[in-house]
């Protein structure tokens, strides 16, 4: 019996710490639903081929250009739901005793993203993504523009070093600075909104108006980029939280699509099935 | 014997678990009921491919005869779009047969699309076609 409980705590171990090569099919099943499309387990194909080192910009610096994804977008073979790293603490664990009281009064019904409201980071821990699973960068020597697929986002990050503007208003995405350090670039991004969730999917995750996150950028080659994220709200959370390092993979096109947010149909489903539990 | 079966469940839970991703789509789940499977058979009057998901409308003749409308929500459109789905392959008019899940709210004629069968045979899943050439 005791070895039986073992085993299976061994294989627990080992499912918890292995990459999660997790396709939409699973993600489905997991919500119960039995009928899949007939693909094979996502694999990624082997690449004998050497790996292109990192292409510069004429004043030496990285080029981040190019469409990002985790190997495919959602639904994809080969999707991949999140980012990889040891487990980090969750978002909400870091809650202030009375944001963790108010997260309990919250659910899905409450997700601003069921009214097309954009997260302030990225349901798959990416702000590049946003809402999604792919996104673009477009690199200049003056502006690093970020291309967010899904809600249609954008970013326009200035890398001269200037300060944040003082002369706009709070953003749903916030005011971006960037700078170089050595071949990492440094994002830092202030003046949030307040009317946001971190993540979407129904993932209570509010913040503050003192949202402060710095994100850091490093093509390691050709095709891949790693981004670490650090998120602070003193308002809210009792100290920073590292969202997991990501590592994304250069997609096979070169422009995302545009799709801005138009559906808000499930808004009334999810205050319908609130209702039930009432 | 009741240890050696034991042990089977055990490690088939694990397995379980392991198709579990570490990303779960959990705004389906909570507005839809996966206990409560339907198939539901009808015509298309509009497919519409938008953020955050994709949505098809139906017409229905109901058990009284008389025309229902019933949407199923899908995929996300650049999900189906790369999943093989083209933009104007499902036109209205299009006889198709559809099982899902119905809304947890039962008052409203809405499920969440698990499959689509066209009368003339083809399969599509939640993200596009059944046997499509997967991501991009």
């Amino acid at each position: 019996m005791i070895s039986s409980i073992a085993f299976a705590g061994i294989v627990l171990a080992m499912v918890w710490f292995a990459p999660a090569k997790a396709s939409l099919g699973a993600a489905v099943q997991a919500a119960g639903q039995n009928a899949q499309r007939g693909a094979a387990p996502p694999t990624t194909p082997a690449n004998t081929a050497p790996v292109k080192p990192t292409p510069r910009m004429a004043d030496g610096h990285p080029d981040l250009s190019g469409v990002w994804w985790g190997g495919a977008d959602v639904g994809g073979r080969g999707f991949r739901g999140g980012a990889r790293g040891t487990p980090t603490v969750s978002y909400t664990s870091l809650y202030q005793p009375w944001a963790a009281e108010k997260a309990k009064t919250l659910s899905d019904k409450d997700d601003p993203t069921l009214k097309c409201v954009p997260v302030a980071f990225g349901t798959l821990n990416v702000s590049l993504y946003s809402v999604g699973a792919v996104g673009q960068i477009i690199s200049t020597p003056k502006f690093v523009v970020m291309l967010q697929e899904t809600f249609h986002g954008y970013q326009l990050i200035p890398t001269d070093g200037r300060p944040h503007r003082d002369d706009v208003p709070p953003a749903y995405r916030g005011d971006s600075v960037g700078r170089w350090e050595g071949d990492t670039f440094v994002v830092d991004t202030t003046n949030y909104t307040d009317n946001t969730w971190m993540f979407a999917e129904g993932r209570v995750s509010f913040h503050s108006d003192a949202l402060h996150i710095v994100e850091r950028y490093h093509r390691t080659d050709f095709n891949t980029l790693e981004i670490e994220a650090r998120i602070e709200d003193p308002k809210v959370l009792t100290g920073p939280w590292n969202a997991p390092k990501a590592t994304l993979t250069l997609a096979p096109f070169d422009m995302v699509m545009s799709l801005a947010c138009t559906g808000v149909e499930t808004q009334s489903l999810m205050d319908g099935a609130a209702k039930l539990k009432q | 014997m009741k240890r050696k079966a034991l042990t089977v469940l055990l490690a088939s839970i694990a397995l379980f678990i392991m198709a579990i991703p570490v990303f779960a789509h959990h705004s389906f789940a909570a507005a839809y009921d996966t206990n409560n499977p339907i198939t539901v058979k009808g015509v298309i009057v509009q497919v519409r491919l938008e953020n955050p998901h994709s949505w098809f409308f139906l017409d229905v003749k109901g058990a009284d005869g008389k025309m229902e409308r019933w949407s199923f929500e899908a995929g996300t459109p650049s999900g189906m779009i790369r999943n093989g789905f083209k933009p104007g392959v499902i036109k209205a008019g299009t006889e198709v047969t559809i099982k899902g899940f119905h809304a947890r709210d039962l008052t409203q004629k809405v499920g969440m699309l698990n499959e689509l069968v066209t009368a003339d045979g083809k399969v599509y899943g939640q993200f596009g076609p059944q046997q499509g050439p997967g991501a991009q």
